[in-house]
């Protein structure tokens, strides 16, 4: 059969004459070339074959597809055997993702809880500090004087009564969106648009004692150990690349993260309701303030933040199951504190001003 | 005995590039990649590149051969592990003992190392481009490329700091000079390639940046406007709940008409640095020159954009692909070279693939 033939020494093309002989090919260039077909490589390009001897040797043998068919069947061997190899390939890779996603999933959602319980505070405190900070930057404090102290001392007391190792301050900030969240380190966050939500001093003081329930079971620093977890193995695979197979990993893992979240939910339900029971204040506000959630808005996730929200169906559920374990006690805050409270954040703060600031 | 080819050496004859084949079949390479993909966790990328590579320079001919690309995809499987080892990992200790050590540190430790990330940046362009000429060949005869990664990594530190002090104004100058770099020092065998300023200071590119320099201004205040205009009645309503689902798909829409916009307004600029660059390469008596208009690139560029906007990416290969078949389409030559009587370069390719490259995302050609 013809071919040409480049021995990888210059770019001249040479038509030599092939054959096989004993599952050998054969051709005469500087002499008589023997490549046995058992190691050969074959790359189709187009009409025609590239042939390659195994190893790096660059020279090349370029045959018509349908000669290269009539001299051997070894052209249908030769794709069986790199089908398996990429079989094996596409098996090894996807065995490997599945342990990783394992990993992942499972294995450090699982493990999130007793790294948590063996963080020393005094490491939660930092990252707290540090975190407290940029969140600072985004959610600026509210001025009302009156209002934050009586937020603070509630936070002080349910404190006491958890046995928390952390000093829980409360703090009303201003931000675009209804929520309350827990800082590693005690700092616990409730929003402006959350204290106008809520009707009487149940809700709010519910809101804050689960968030207080947070800080005490070390939700927070479950989350952060979680998110970490997430975020350092799934970038490790992923390689931070942002192509879309990319991000619907991530997504996956930002997804997995917070169904785990809910968990920590409802014990933190539970949790804040038996704090108010035990300073023998009401815990009757948690569902009705639920219900609003409910009927009105929606929450935002925000990284390593523990939310008080999750999704609505949710907070239905929560409604109902708080209910069941509401105990009827006194009012957290005296109505001198509760008008104070309210007043706090209306402290002629512009958010369109500052959005504009931004860019 | 011979047909079309003449047997031995025979002196020069011209050079036509050309892109051949079906981009229907690249197509396909992009579904089957997407799925091997899927049940991977995206681990199977650096196989289906390389599938993708091997199949685009498999289409690609000088004259009647086409080019062969001869990279594995457990190289850039290697590098890219090599990439999370040297800068992912240090990368991340730094930033997670920021949480710890405050303020000033990350100052003082965090702010260099950024620097460090843009050097890193132009040493992976480089060894990127590296990787590709030497997986590359025609007729068994290698590319490399001569020239250090670590100078280009400076060069390309220094001048993305220049084009920041002058608010862009340097960079069309120096993409021209960074990939004139690239271009000059490509060797095909022992023949070198080189890049002549002068020829491609003759294709002008300042007034095409200009006018994506001046639109682009003008969208983003555009943009901006949008998307406070979205906001604003719920931020004035002070106690009314968060960005609604509406806003947020205004804020949105806005970001992707602006990412269109943009590509619009510095077509002329890609088409102008393109046909600048490609006009400097030389190789021998070989010239080059890319026949691109501006509103060609504008064309390609949003096709391409709409192909990947509703496969969700997934479409990548047959894109790359087409811009290929596109830019080929439009090269012309004028020179002969005598494609016979090439010989091999002595020296071995770089052991390891483009990881640190790829572990950023960036892609050459
Ligand atoms: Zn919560």
């Amino acid at each position: 059969m013809e071919a040409r033939f480049h021995d990888g020494r210059t770019t001249a093309s040479r038509p030599v004459k092939v054959w096989v002989e004993d599952e050998v090919l054969v051709f005469h260039a500087d002499g008589e070339q023997r490549w046995p077909l058992e190691t050969v490589r074959v790359e189709m390009v187009d009409d025609r074959v590239r042939v390659a001897r195994a190893g790096d040797d660059p020279a090349r043998l370029s045959i018509a597809l349908s000669d290269w068919r009539d001299l051997t069947e070894h052209a249908v061997r030769h794709h069986r055997a790199v089908r398996r190899r990429e079989l094996w390939l596409v098996g090894a890779l996807a065995t490997s993702a599945a342990v990783i996603a394992g990993v992942v999933f499972v294995g450090i959602p699982a493990a999130s809880g007793p790294l948590a319980r063996a963080t020393p505070p005094d490491l939660e405190r930092k990252i707290g500090r540090n975190l407290g900070g940029q969140v600072s930057l985004a959610f600026p404090a509210c001025k009302g004087v009156a209002g934050q102290a009586a937020l603070h001392g509630l936070g002080q007391r349910l404190g006491k009564t958890s046995g928390t190792p952390f000093d829980i301050r409360v703090r009303a900030v201003h931000a675009p969106m209804v929520n309350a969240f827990a800082l590693p380190g005690g700092t616990i966050m409730v929003t402006d648009q959350l204290i106008a939500l809520a009707a009487d001093p149940a809700e709010l003081s519910a809101v804050i004692a689960h968030e207080a329930a947070h800080v005490e079971k070390r939700h927070v620093m479950q989350a952060v150990w979680r998110s970490f977890g997430f975020g350092v193995l799934l970038d490790a695979v992923v390689g931070g690349g942002t192509g879309a197979g990319q991000q619907a990993v991530l997504l996956l893992g930002s997804s997995t993260n917070l169904r785990y979240g809910r968990a920590s939910e409802a014990e933190a339900d539970a949790a804040g309701q038996d704090l108010l029971t035990e300073q023998g204040l009401s815990s009757q506000g948690m569902a009705p303030f639920f219900q609003r959630l409910v009927n009105t808005s929606e929450s935002k996730n925000a990284g390593a933040v523990k939310e008080l929200i999750s999704d609505h169906p949710d907070s239905q559920r929560r409604a109902a199951v708080s209910r069941a374990r509401a105990k009827p006690g006194a009012t957290a805050f005296t109505p001198t504190e509760w008008v104070a409270i309210k007043a706090t954040c209306k402290d002629g703060y512009d958010p369109l001003k500052r959005v504009r600031s931004l860019f | 005995m011979s047909d079309a080819m003449p047997a031995a050496a025979g002196g020069e004859g011209p050079v036509v590039l050309s892109q051949r084949g079906q981009l229907k079949s690249f197509a396909w390479l992009s579904l089957r990649n997407g799925l091997l993909n899927l049940i991977t966790l995206t681990l199977y990328r650096f196989w289906g590149k390389t599938e993708v590579r091997r199949r685009l320079w498999a289409t690609t001919y000088l004259n009647d051969e086409a080019f062969e690309y001869t990279g594995r995809g457990v190289e850039l499987f290697v590098g890219f592990l090599l990439a999370l080892v040297v800068i992912a990992l240090p990368f991340l200790c730094l930033v997670f003992g920021a949480q710890f050590l405050g303020p000033l540190f990350t100052l003082v430790v965090i702010l260099p190392f950024y620097f460090f990330l843009f050097f890193i940046v132009g040493l992976g362009r480089f060894t990127a481009f590296r990787y590709l000429a030497t997986r590359s060949s025609w007729r068994g005869v290698r590319f490399n490329i001569r020239g250090s990664a670590r100078s280009f990594g400076l060069a390309w530190l220094g001048y993305m700091l220049l084009s920041a002090i002058t608010l862009g104004w340097f960079w069309p100058a120096a993409e021209r000079r960074l990939s004139g770099r690239l271009w000059g020092g490509l060797s095909f065998g022992d023949r070198d390639f080189e890049f002549r300023i002068d020829e491609a200071r003759r294709e002008k590119i300042y007034g095409a940046y200009t006018v994506g320099w001046i639109f682009g201004i003008i969208g983003y205040v555009v943009f901006i406007v949008v998307i406070t205009g979205a906001m604003a009645p719920q931020l004035k309503a002070g106690g009314s709940p968060t960005p609604t689902l509406a806003e947020m798909e205004v804020i949105y829409a806005a970001a992707f008409l602006l990412a269109l916009a943009y590509s619009v307004v510095f077509s002329p600029f890609h088409a102008a640095i393109l046909r600048s660059v490609v006009s400097g390469i030389g190789f021998g008596d070989v010239r080059f020159k890319l026949r691109v208009k501006w509103f060609d690139m504008a064309g390609l560029t949003l096709s391409n954009i709409f192909f990947l906007t509703i496969t969700l990416g997934l479409l990548m290969p047959f894109v790359e692909a087409r811009t290929r078949k596109f830019l080929i389409g439009r090269l012309e030559t004028s020179g002969g070279a005598d494609l016979n009587a090439i010989g091999q370069a002595q020296g071995l390719p770089p052991r390891f693939g483009e990881g640190i490259a790829d572990a950023f995302g960036i892609a050459t050609i």
